[in-house]
C-alpha cells in the first residue's frame, strides 16, 4: 500500500480559515494576585505494572517559586526505571517460541502468546519553566526540557501567550513548540523491512519457529544514530459560562520528521497457507507523520462536588484516529478532602501500514510495522483518587489506584491458516498505584 | 472540497463564536466567582496526576496528549 | 512544517482581542448609589447617614485572595484616620454569613462591614472586579475607584483621605 507522502499545497481559503480557527482554549487558569512570593512544592511516586509485561517504577519532583508581582519559576525531574517485557511485533504460531532480544536475550513463550521481547531502561527528565505577567491581561510561558535514556535524547521548549479577556472570564492561549531527538538504538539504526537474523529454538523437528528481534545491525548495513524534528503549535479558548460551569477548546498539531520507525521491531513474514511464522524482517514507518487533535473540555461545580469531563478527537496521516473521553467527579468530603472516581474510555482505527505479518511471496509494502500500539485499540480506565491532609502537618497527600484493559481486534479478516484460530492482540491489564504530595511555603 | 479535517475547522469555528463573544451584561458577575475560586475549579486541579496519565497514555497508544504543546521526550509513541 | 499562516493568525488574533483588551474607560465622577443593607449587629448601615468627610466603600468576599492583604491595610488605614473624619464600610458579597464571619475572625475589621448577599448594591456601583474600593467624598461624590488590590495603589488612597480629612 502506497503512502502519498507529498503534501499539497492548502488552497488560501482554507489557510485563512485555519489561522482564524487558532484561536483557541487556554488551560493557564486566569492570573491570581499573589498575596506574597511563595514557593510550592510537589512530589510524586508511580508504581505501574502490566500483567507479563513492564513494570514502571516513576519518582517525580517539581518545585514552583511564586514572587508577588506575579512571575515564577519551575523546575522538575522525573526518573523512570522500566523492566519487563514488550512485544516484539512477532505473530504468535500456536507452538511454543523463543525470541532473542537484540541484546541477545532468549525468552520463551507458551503455543498462542503474543512474543515479546525482554528489555531494561532507565530515563531522566529534567523540565525548567518560566511564567511573566505583562501588564494585567496578557502572560508568557516559557519552557525548555531535557530527557535522556539508553537510546533516546530528547531537547526541546515551548512558548505560549496568554490573554485573559473581559474580566478574565475568557481566557485565549497560543503557544508553539519544538524538539530535537536523537535515537541511537543499542546495535544501530536498522534498514528497514530487511531480513533479521533468525536465532534457533523451538523443538527441532518442527523448523525454525522463533522470531528474532534485531540482533545485527551490520547484517541490515544501517547506521548507528538518527534525528527526530518535531514542531508543534496548540491554541485554545477557555470561558467561564456560569457560576458553577467552565468551558474550554483546543487544537493542536505535531509534525514530526526524521527516523520514526521502532529499531527494535519487527514484522514477522507469514507462510500463506499455515500461516506460521518463516522468518521476521524490521519495521519501516514513513518519515514524516502529521499528527492534530481537538479536545473539549467542561468542569461543573454541583455544590458537593466537581464533575470534569473531556472529549478529545485525534486524527493524523498515517491513518489513525482516535476517540479518547475522560470522566472524573471530585466529591468533597471534609476540609481538604476528597474522593474522585475516574472512567477513561480509549478507541483507535489501525494505521494505514499496520499489519499482522506480511506473507511470503507477495509484493513488501512500502511501510509496515506490527506494533500493538499502531492497531485498532481499545481501552477503559477505572480508578480513583482519594485526596487528604494529615492534621497538625502540612501539605496535602493523594493516593490513586487505578486499573486499564488495552485490548484490540485481533482477529482480522485477511488472517492467515493458523492466525484464524489465535487472538492477535489479546487483553492487557494494567495497574498503577500513585503517592502525591503537595506542600506550599 | 470538504475532506475531514476542513469540516472539523469549521466545526472548530462554529463553536468558537459564542465562547469567544458573549457581551459582559450577561456574563458571570464577579461576586458570583466564589465557586470558581476553589482550587477544584480548574482544567487540570491535579497536575502531576495529568502529567503522568499524559505519558503513559502517550507511550502505550498511537495518539498525541491533548493540551501540552511539544513532542513526546522518549520517543515512546 | 511552514507556519505559513502566522501573520493572517497573528492579524486576526489582534482583531478579535484588542476590542476586549482595551482599558475601561476611567469612571467620571459620579454620585455613589444610596444604600442601606443589614450590619453585623442586627442593625443596619445606610449610606445616607453616615456622618463622614471621607467615605471608603470596600466590596469583598471570603474567598476573595486579594482580600487577605487589603484587609489589614484598611484596618490600618481606620486607624490612623477613623478618628478624622472617615468612615469605612466592608461590603460582603458573600452568599452566606457563615464564609464572612470565619473570614473576620481571621483578618478583623474594626470598622464597619455590612451584608449584600444578592449583589444588589454591587450591582449599582458597576463592581468589576474582586475586590473593589471606591472613595466618596461628604457629598457621595466617587473620586476614586480602585478595582481588585494592588499594594502599589494604596499610597494614592492615603493621600486622597489625608487631604480630605485635612478639610
Amino acid at each position: 500500500m502506497q503512502l502519498d507522502s507529498a503534501p499539497r499545497p492548502a488552497p488560501v481559503r482554507a489557510r485563512l480559515r485555519a489561522a482564524a480557527c487558532l484561536l483557541l482554549a487556554s488551560s493557564i487558569p486566569g492570573a491570581r494576585a499573589a498575596a506574597a512570593a511563595t514557593t510550592q512544592f510537589d512530589a510524586s511516586g508511580l508504581l505501574y505494572g502490566e500483567l507479563d509485561r513492564a513494570k514502571v517504577v516513576e519518582p517525580t519532583l517539581r518545585v514552583m517559586r511564586l514572587l508577588d508581582n506575579g512571575q515564577s519559576f519551575s523546575a522538575g525531574l522525573v526518573l523512570d526505571a522500566i523492566t519487563g517485557a514488550s512485544p516484539s511485533g512477532a505473530m504468535p504460531t500456536g507452538r511454543a517460541m523463543t525470541t532473542t532480544s537484540a541484546s541477545g536475550t532468549v525468552t520463551n513463550h507458551a503455543p498462542g502468546e503474543i512474543p515479546t521481547s525482554p528489555f531494561s531502561d532507565f530515563r531522566g527528565a529534567l523540565e525548567l519553566g518560566w511564567h511573566q505577567p505583562l501588564g494585567g491581561i496578557v502572560a508568557t510561558d516559557l519552557v525548555t526540557h531535557y530527557s535522556r535514556e539508553k537510546d533516546y535524547q530528547s531537547i526541546g521548549g515551548t512558548a505560549a501567550l496568554s490573554l485573559d479577556l473581559m474580566q478574565r472570564l475568557t481566557s485565549v492561549t497560543v503557544g508553539g513548540g519544538y524538539d530535537y531527538d536523537n535515537v541511537f538504538p543499542v546495535n544501530g539504526v536498522p534498514v528497514g523491512l530487511s531480513p533479521v537474523v533468525a536465532g534457533t529454538g523451538g523443538p527441532p523437528d518442527e523448523g525454525p519457529t522463533n522470531a528474532s528481534a534485531v540482533t545485527a545491525a551490520a547484517a541490515t548495513g544501517g547506521t548507528s544514530a538518527a534525528v527526530k524534528q518535531v514542531p508543534s503549535a496548540v491554541v485554545g479558548v477557555s470561558r467561564i459560562l456560569t457560576r458553577r460551569w467552565m468551558v474550554s477548546l483546543n487544537a493542536s498539531r505535531i509534525v514530526q520528521r526524521g527516523y520514526l520507525t521502532e529499531p527494535y521491531k519487527i514484522v514477522s513474514v507469514i507462510d500463506p497457507d499455515s500461516g506460521t511464522t518463516v522468518g521476521s524482517i524490521t519495521e519501516q514507518r514513513p518519515t514524516t507523520r502529521d499528527r492534530r487533535d481537538l479536545l473539549a473540555n467542561s468542569v461543573y461545580h454541583f455544590g458537593t462536588g466537581v464533575f470534569y469531563s473531556s472529549y478529545r478527537y485525534y486524527w493524523d496521516d498515517w491513518g489513525v484516529r482516535s476517540h479518547t473521553i475522560d470522566l472524573k467527579y471530585r466529591r468533597d468530603l471534609a476540609e481538604e478532602t476528597f474522593f474522585q472516581p475516574h472512567v477513561r474510555l480509549y478507541a483507535q482505527t489501525a494505521a494505514d501500514f499496520f499489519r499482522f505479518g506480511v506473507v511470503q511471496g507477495e509484493p513488501l509494502p512500502t511501510y509496515a510495522s506490527s506494533d500493538y500500539r499502531l492497531g485498532p485499540l481499545r481501552s477503559v480506565t477505572l480508578g480513583g483518587t482519594y485526596g487528604f491532609h494529615v492534621p497538625d502537618y502540612p501539605g496535602e497527600l493523594t493516593v490513586r489506584a487505578e486499573y486499564i484493559l488495552q485490548w484490540g481486534d485481533g482477529h482480522p479478516s485477511d488472517a492467515v491458516g493458523v492466525q484464524r484460530t489465535l487472538d492477535l492482540m489479546p487483553p492487557l491489564h494494567i495497574a498503577t498505584v500513585m503517592v502525591g504530595y503537595t506542600r506550599t511555603f | 472540497m470538504m475532506t475531514r479535517s476542513r469540516v472539523l475547522w469549521l466545526l472548530l469555528l462554529t463553536l468558537l463564536a459564542p465562547l469567544v463573544g458573549g457581551c459582559a451584561a450577561t456574563s458571570v458577575k464577579p461576586w458570583d466567582r466564589d465557586l470558581l475560586a476553589q482550587k477544584s475549579m480548574r482544567f487540570v486541579p491535579l497536575p502531576m496526576e495529568s502529567a503522568i496519565d499524559q505519558h503513559i497514555y502517550f507511550s502505550k497508544e498511537g495518539s498525541m496528549g491533548g493540551q501540552e504543546a511539544g513532542g513526546g521526550g522518549c520517543g515512546c509513541n | 512544517m511552514r507556519f505559513r499562516f502566522a501573520i493572517p493568525l497573528l492579524s486576526m488574533l489582534a482583531v478579535v482581542v484588542l476590542p476586549f483588551a482595551l482599558p475601561a474607560t476611567a469612571a467620571t465622577s459620579t454620585q455613589a448609589p444610596a444604600f442601606r443593607l443589614p450590619d453585623r449587629d442586627g442593625g443596619t448601615v445606610a449610606l445616607d447617614s453616615l456622618a463622614a468627610k471621607v467615605v471608603l466603600i470596600d466590596f469583598w468576599a471570603s474567598w476573595c485572595e486579594p482580600c487577605r492583604k487589603s484587609f489589614p491595610w484598611l484596618s490600618s488605614l481606620y486607624q490612623r484616620y477613623g478618628s478624622k473624619g472617615l468612615v469605612i464600610v466592608a461590603i460582603n458579597l458573600d452568599k452566606s454569613r457563615e464564609p464572612a464571619e470565619s473570614f473576620l475572625s481571621k483578618y478583623p475589621a474594626p470598622f464597619r462591614v455590612a451584608f449584600d448577599p444578592a449583589g444588589k448594591t454591587a450591582e449599582q456601583f458597576h463592581v468589576r472586579a474582586m475586590p473593589t474600593s471606591f472613595v466618596l467624598d461628604d457629598h457621595r461624590t466617587i473620586l476614586l475607584t480602585h478595582p481588585g488590590f494592588d499594594p502599589k495603589k494604596t499610597d494614592a488612597i492615603e493621600t486622597l483621605v489625608r487631604e480630605a480629612c485635612e478639610k
